[in-house]
């Protein structure tokens, strides 16, 4: 498999909401309050109002369901959402993205 | 299939954010700046940072799926998760598009609720389905929350 950058992307959020141990592990709430994000085909900011709802697991693992709205330099919304983990052991995260936007002349991301 | 009184929940919607004409439909993020709940068995007010990610469909009905925190009156978070369905007659619709009032009998706004707590004396929402009716107004909806049970 051949993959090349899309961006970088950088949050930055509120408090967290620790809603405590429950059915499925750890619920812990991480409300977005902005950030920006870079790459060679698309640039631009987060807007306010995006989360990442985080359960970390019996194993440890942290499971990373985050849903955000970026906003292009050039004023185009798009709808961004991603599953990933998070271990212990490597402080890299892994998640699957996908995109929804509005505008042709931004494509899709591959998913 | 019966069902109880759970509570009323309304949110307040700050600065809807219009992705616009997507793959599935046109999209619309509504974040919730705030809220409050009250019923028999919880009272308290929902945190700022959740949402309501919609999608209108291109057969005119529109997709909620609403994720909030909120706080009881003595100090518990519960996080709720809602899927459903908003749709009626032209007229109903295009009303609620100007912002006016509608009398919420005349469209079918309806969701199914779930929740989760770690707190002791709210457990029995880890445990139940909620269904809520909905009154769609144009500073936030307010839902009737019944317990199926």
């Amino acid at each position: 498999m051949q993959t090349r950058p899309l961006m970088s992307l950088r949050f930055s959020t509120a408090p967290t909401q620790n809603v405590g141990a429950g059915p499925h592990g750890t619920r812990i709430t991480f409300p977005i309050t902005g950030g920006s994000f870079d790459g060679e085909r698309l640039r631009g900011t987060v807007l306010p109002g995006g989360d990442d709802w985080v359960i970390k697991r019996l194993d440890g693992v942290l499971e990373l369901d985050l849903r955000v709205t970026l906003e292009t330099d050039d004023g185009a919304l798009i709808h961004m959402t991603f599953e990933g983990i998070r271990t212990t052991m490597r402080r890299e995260v892994r998640t699957f993205v996908r995109c929804r936007v509005s505008r042709p002349r931004h494509r899709n991301t591959p998913s | 299939m019966d069902s109880r009184f759970l509570m009323t929940l309304q949110v307040a919607v700050v600065g809807a954010q219009k992705i616009g004409a997507v793959p599935h439909g046109t999209r619309v993020t509504a974040p919730i700046a705030s809220g409050h709940f009250e019923g028999p068995r919880l009272r308290g007010k929902v945190l700022p940072g959740g949402g309501d990610w919609t999608l209108l469909r291109s057969d005119g009905v529109l997709e909620l799926d609403l994720r909030i925190t909120l706080e009881t009156d003595d100090g518990a978070l519960i996080h709720m998760a809602s899927f459903g369905l908003r749709h009626g007659p032209p007229e109903s619709m295009a009303a609620l598009a100007r912002g006016e009032r509608v009398d919420p009998a005349s469209y079918y706004f309806r969701t199914t609720t779930r929740f989760e707590t770690a707190h002791a004396k709210y457990t029995f929402l880890n445990h139940l389905v909620g269904v809520s009716s909905g009154d769609r107004r144009a500073e936030g909806p307010i839902y009737t929350i019944d317990e199926i049970l």
